[in-house]
């Protein structure tokens, strides 16, 4: 069979941070091919490139070839990936919410009345609304939905929209290849094994998929081929039937060669906090229905694949979104999820995302580590009575802020100096001094290696181990870094779909995690 | 500060601006004009219209853009003024109790604005801009009904409703501007106008070195941090738009004391353009402003509006100076729109 | 499978629903429309005649706004800046003393190319400022405004050569505050007059007025249409549906300040005087406060929205000095009230539209 795409030699990286590697794929035609791959393994980058995303132009644009149907092609709008026959099904939806659902799968390709063509050209003609309704109840027959298409998209439910959109991307006569990314994320297992089927139909009808799913169980069973991809290069490719779900999730994860930085121990106080029930509405990292206990003085690992909702706990602690459930911590019920509140209980986030959360990036260092110390619970004031008019006691604030600096090894010029001219490590490091500024009980660290160099990485995995072994404090790590994880961690949590999957010993295999990210039970 | 003037770049519209003024004390000093009674009208003019664009500062740094609802200050300080006109109070002491008039209707005034645009975040531009318009006729029924007795700021005829213009020469005109007055050659420098301007500034900077002002920057910086770190967004917002408020109702206290009349009716429908733009000047980008730029800005912009009069007077088409105004106004208003927010303050 | 959220009860829920949804501003218009008309003591037909007048002379000034509202760009105050490229054109025009149809056709012509480049420049501007376009709007128009009297109060008679010295201030600088118009005053208004007793009906224009209200609506339901509605509902998604999102905000503007260059036209040949200064000057904002008045909002608005608008608007407008005069004995007040409801309703919508976006 022919080659629809063929990939050569490609690469892309993002300021420097290589994000795909000299990938070589080919997609057949009529082919389902998998691709799966951890957090950071390069799929989404792959599918920006191919269905046109302005942010891979914003960036620099890619290195390498890409031949469509043998022909060489350079996609710079995702308009003209459409044109080309390639479409997509987006993990969080292209569906106009104002638009019926109708209007959502003719969109771009509405009927319009011969007249008005003939007058002002089809572009500028009359829609033939019955008309489109009709195609787009008939396509949606096709997969099986009745529905009356004349509903808006923001008064349909998360599965319906998934329906909806796959019905657009195959309502195209011209469409020859489709990229899912994760299509069967939101759906139930019925709905999930019914999209499955249709997709195998239209594969045979010679369409080519991509079809990108942590549901190693489904890839299995649907692809014709697998590729496996790892922080950015492609490491194995699999033919149907000849590979097992162990191998997959073997290749994803890699093998590990961690030393583990601080001794074992076994965590056996009383808890310091307990989750029932526990819901974060973070949006595209939502946590469902999670139950956890994290024992007092423990590191506890927290990871998943994104969006499955490693991030937003620390943040729903913090008010940030909103929650459900009830929550312990030493022995009484938080009734408060506010971030003023829980920081004076000895509750604190070092963010994920520093430049959006984390930081003043236009303060100085001084500035961004006494900051909710001081305004929270007033260090550092020099007070003339009212709290609220209190100013800085400059020398105290100096001199701490100094400590912390040569501690912790930060690279300034000054403590006056303006954070936004730190490098990462350094900005990291600012955040994690601002936090034992307030001498938590309990630490969310969000990421907290995420964009900083391995020397500081190495650093910061210290400090976190030295705040925890010193004060005692309770650190939940959530990060995508499994061998990271494994090196500090006392236990580690593994989250799937929003709960908390298993939670599994840092020595465990990584057989054992590849397979409990994909949240498969393994034999 | 020291910090900030280290800092401090001058960027196209300052350069624009500068050389216009340069060539028009070029122009005027061909013209044969007497340059050093421009120079005290234009002191004087500084102080008039710089406690005006001083208000703007805390909403400012509050996150809360640039004060296009200004008029609602103001007027909070034209009932302030007529109050103490009302009650015949003169001389400095008059003065004195039309700014603590106005201080109390604005802090309420003030209030109300903030709740507003607490819930307008992100927004605060348009909706001040048209709360400000909608604000204007509303006090037009204040100014027609309201009951004040003396004769000398009613209509003549029917003796209902308040002047459009109401003289100050009997009450407080003046009072800042001639006192202190210190003589250096032929050089009046308004030693106490410019001593209350300098409290003023005094205030502000005073106001961001406390707990809640320096919440305020940190709010007006990035909120979702501010957020995280336990602060009340919407409270430390309320704090920093009233005392913009108070501000702005000192602020036309003063340029009505200068100015030697108290201007009613639709008067500040248009006053907040030309304070903005005084700030954007002195070299905001609309998101973050010092007092220095506040103070740069207004001078710049107020000289070279006291040497555009005469010398389009002197050319015989006297509109061209309320032309450039107003064109000079929006023109650096739709630049400071235009230049993208270098803070990488995304939302 | 859920398909629509469900309706309960409960008083609160019910009035804040009646609050937010398109009918509260209408009624109250209506409701004050009433009373207002009733302390006037003006004859129904007068108020009709009065209000079919305001009709045929505002409606296309309120349908231009239409379409930037559905392209997510809220309320376009540059309309302003369309009023103005006509009024140029006209001025031009009657500086070149090119008369009968030959000049209205010119006016025209010249009137569309340069609301056409204007709103091309708009356009550009706005695409660098989303989020932000109605305060941008705003500027843009206020500074047009001085660059357009500029040209005519200073430029006409130094750099513009002057050929028709009627229109010319006495200095021999700057355009007359009026120009008469003339010759094209009330030309097409009286067409195809109906009279059924006090009440007349200009059929013609009226007939003008919906033709370009249908034109919208056909617009609105073409491919073209479609994809503004996209980009109104949401940027990002319409981005990734393959619309070119930046090129299709250009021509929403273009269209707007087109629209608006028509809508002045008919503004001024009714009005029959041109005030050179000032008869642009509050089109915006009358405009907007009407779409709103009829039910609009700054994130939706529909044709109905401008013509049941433009109706309740003025009849308020028209009625209130007389009920000032006759309540209060003062007709300033029934002035007041005219501004307050116009600014007001604008501020009041979006008070309300950006609390509930930001929900």
């Amino acid at each position: 069979m022919k080659n629809i795409l063929e990939i050569k030699k490609l690469s892309k990286s993002y300021s420097g941070n290589p994000a795909l590697t000299n990938i070589n794929l080919a997609i057949k035609e009529g082919e389902i091919h998998g691709i799966v791959g951890a957090n950071g393994s390069g799929k989404s980058t792959l599918m920006n490139i191919l269905f046109g995303s302005p942010v891979i132009q914003e960036t620099g644009g890619y290195e390498g070839e890409i031949f469509f149907q043998g022909k060489k092609i350079n996609i710079k709008s995702c308009s003209e990936a459409i044109r080309m026959g390639i479409g997509m099904v987006h993990q969080e939806f292209a569906l106009i919410p104002d638009m019926t659902a109708g209007e959502n799968i003719k969109l771009g390709r509405e009927r319009t009345y011969k007249f008005t063509d003939r007058l002002f050209g089809r572009r500028y003609s009359f829609i033939n609304k019955k008309q489109d309704y009709e195609d787009a109840a008939k396509i949606l027959r096709k997969l099986n939905m009745n529905l009356d298409v004349s509903i808006k998209i923001m008064n349909l439910s998360t599965n319906i929209k998934q329906f909806i959109e796959l019905a657009r991307e195959i309502g195209r006569q011209d469409l020859k290849l489709l990229l899912l990314d994760e299509p069967t994320a939101v759906l139930n297992k019925k709905d999930g094994l019914e999209l499955i089927n249709i997709l195998q139909e239209m594969a045979r009808g010679g369409l080519s998929i991509i079809f990108i799913s942590h549901r190693l169980e489904e890839v299995q069973q649907i692809c014709d081929r697998v590729t496996v991809f790892r922080d950015g290069k492609l490491v194995s490719q699999y033919q149907k039937g000849k590979f097992s779900i162990n191998n997959l999730a073997g290749d994803m994860i890699g093998h590990l060669v961690s030393k583990a930085a601080a001794e074992k121990r076994e965590i056996k106080g009383r808890p310091i906090i307990s989750l029932k029930r526990f819901h974060v509405k973070m949006p595209g990292e939502e946590i469902k229905d999670m139950d956890l206990t994290v024992f007092k003085g423990e590191i506890l690992g927290l990871t998943s694949l994104s969006g499955h909702g490693k991030l937003a706990l620390g943040y729903g602690f913090m008010g940030l979104y909103p929650v459900e459930g009830e929550v312990f911590y030493e022995n009484q019920k938080l009734t408060k999820m506010e971030a003023k509140t829980n920081i004076i209980k000895g509750i604190y986030v070092l963010p994920d995302d520093r430049q959006g959360l984390g930081l003043l990036l236009e303060h100085t260092i001084e500035e961004n580590i006494i900051f909710p110390g001081n305004q929270i619970k007033n260090m550092f004031s020099r007070s003339f009575g009212l709290k609220i008019l209190d100013f800085i006691d400059r020398k105290k604030s100096l001199s701490h802020v100094q400590n912390l600096i040569h501690d912790f090894q930060i690279k300034c010029t000054s403590p006056k100096q303006k954070v936004k001219e730190l490098s990462g490590g350094n900005q990291q490091k600012v955040c994690i001094a601002r936090a034992l500024t307030l001498k938590p009980k309990l630490l969310f660290a969000t990421e907290p290696t995420r964009g900083v160099d391995i020397a500081a990485k190495e650093k910061i995995l210290n400090m976190l181990i030295e705040i925890n072994r010193t004060q005692n404090t309770t650190i939940i790590i959530a990060s995508s870094e499994l061998d990271e994880l494994k090196r500090i961690c006392d236990r580690i949590a593994v989250m799937v779909e929003g709960k908390v999957f298993k939670i599994l010993s840092p020595d465990s295999s990584d057989l054992e995690f590849g397979l409990a990210l994909s949240g498969e039970e393994g034999t | 500060m020291k910090n900030y003037l280290k800092n401090y770049k001058i960027q196209t519209p300052q350069i624009i601006i500068s050389f216009f003024l340069i060539a028009l004390i070029c122009l005027a000093f061909i013209l044969d004009m007497d340059l050093v009674v421009l120079l005290n009208e234009s002191l004087i003019k500084l102080v008039m219209n710089g406690i005006l664009v001083l208000s703007l500062i805390p909403m400012i740094n509050a996150g809360a853009g640039m004060n296009f609802g200004l008029p609602v200050g103001i007027i909070g300080g034209l009932i302030g003024l007529c109050l103490a006109v009302n009650f015949r109070i003169t001389g400095l002491f008059g003065f004195v109790m039309s700014l603590l008039f106005s201080l109390v209707i604005c802090l309420f005034l003030g209030w109300i604005y903030g709740l507003i645009l607490n819930k307008v975040k992100g927004r605060e531009e348009i909706a001040g801009t048209f709360i400000g318009f909608s604000f204007i006729p509303l006090m037009n029924y204040f100014w027609t009904l309201v009951p004040f007795q003396n004769r000398e700021m009613l209509y003549p005829i029917g003796g209902q409703g308040l002047r459009p213009k109401i003289s100050l020469e009997n009450y407080f005109s003046n009072v800042l501007d001639d006192m202190w007055l210190l003589q250096v050659g032929s050089l009046e420098i308004p030693v106490g106008l410019f001593a209350f301007y300098g409290l003023v500034c005094i205030f502000i900077y005073l106001f961001f070195q406390t707990k809640v002002g320096r919440a305020t920057i940190a709010v007006g910086e990035n909120e979702a941090f501010s957020k995280l770190s336990g602060l009340d967004i919407s409270r430390i917002r309320l704090i920093a738009i009233i005392i913009s408020t108070v501000i702005a109702g000192f602020g036309i206290c003063v340029y009505s004391q200068s100015y030697g009349f108290i201007q009613l009716y639709d008067e500040p429908l248009s006053m907040a353009f030309p304070a903005i733009s005084a700030v954007l000047i002195g070299g905001s980008t609309g998101k973050k402003a010092y007092i220095f730029e506040a103070v740069l800005g207004t001078y710049l912009l107020q000289t070279m509006y006291l040497l555009t009069i005469p010398i389009a007077n002197e050319i015989l088409i006297p509109e061209l100076t309320e032309i450039l105004r107003t064109f000079i106004t929006y023109g650096i208003i739709l630049y400071a729109l235009l230049i993208k927010d270098r803070r990488g303050n995304k939302q | 499978m859920r398909i629509k959220d469900g309706t309960d009860g409960g008083i609160i829920n019910r009035v804040n629903r009646f609050v937010d949804s398109e009918h509260l501003v209408p009624a109250v218009f209506l409701v004050l429309s009433f009373f207002a008309w009733q302390f006037s003591g003006f004859s129904g037909a007068f108020v009709f005649n009065q209000v079919l007048t305001r009709f045929i002379r505002d409606g296309v000034l309120v349908l231009s706004l239409i379409i930037p509202v559905v392209a997510g760009m809220g309320l376009n105050f540059a309309i302003t800046v369309g009023a103005m490229a006509i009024q140029t054109a006209l001025l031009l025009v009657i500086n070149f003393q090119v008369e009968g149809a030959t000049g209205i056709l010119s006016v025209i012509f010249l009137g569309v190319l340069l609301s056409v480049a204007l709103g091309f420049a708009i356009g550009h501007v706005l695409n660098r400022v989303k989020g932000k376009e109605m305060i941008t709007t705003i500027i843009i128009g206020f500074l047009f405004n001085s660059i357009y009297q500029l040209i005519f109060l200073v430029g006409f008679g130094t750099f513009i050569p002057v050929f028709n010295q009627e229109i010319i201030l006495s200095r021999g600088i700057g355009v007359r505050n009026t120009v008469d118009l003339g010759m094209y005053r009330n030309t097409i208004d009286k067409l195809w007059l109906l009279k059924i007793g006090a009440w007349e009906f200009p059929i013609f224009m009226i007939l003008v007025v919906l033709f370009f209200a249908a034109g919208i609506y056909y617009l609105l339901n073409t491919r073209f249409g479609h994809e503004v509605k996209a980009i109104g509902s949401n940027n990002e998604k319409a981005e990734v549906s393959g619309i070119n999102v930046n090129l299709i905000r250009i021509k929403v503007i273009i269209l707007s300040t087109v629209l608006a260059a028509f809508g002045q036209l008919f503004y001024l040949q009714n009005i029959g005087m041109f005030d050179v200064y000032t008869a642009h000057l509050n089109a915006d904002v009358i405009s907007c406060a009407a779409l709103l008045a009829g039910g609009a909002s700054i994130k939706s608005a529909k044709i109905r929205h401008g013509i049941l608008g433009i109706f309740l608007f003025h009849t308020l407008f028209i009625v209130s000095p007389q009920a000032g005069q006759n309540l209060f004995n003062n007709a300033a007040l029934g002035e007041y009230f005219r501004s307050f409801v116009a600014y007001g309703t604008i501020a009041f919508a979006l008070i309300i539209n950006i609390k509930n976006e930001n929900k």
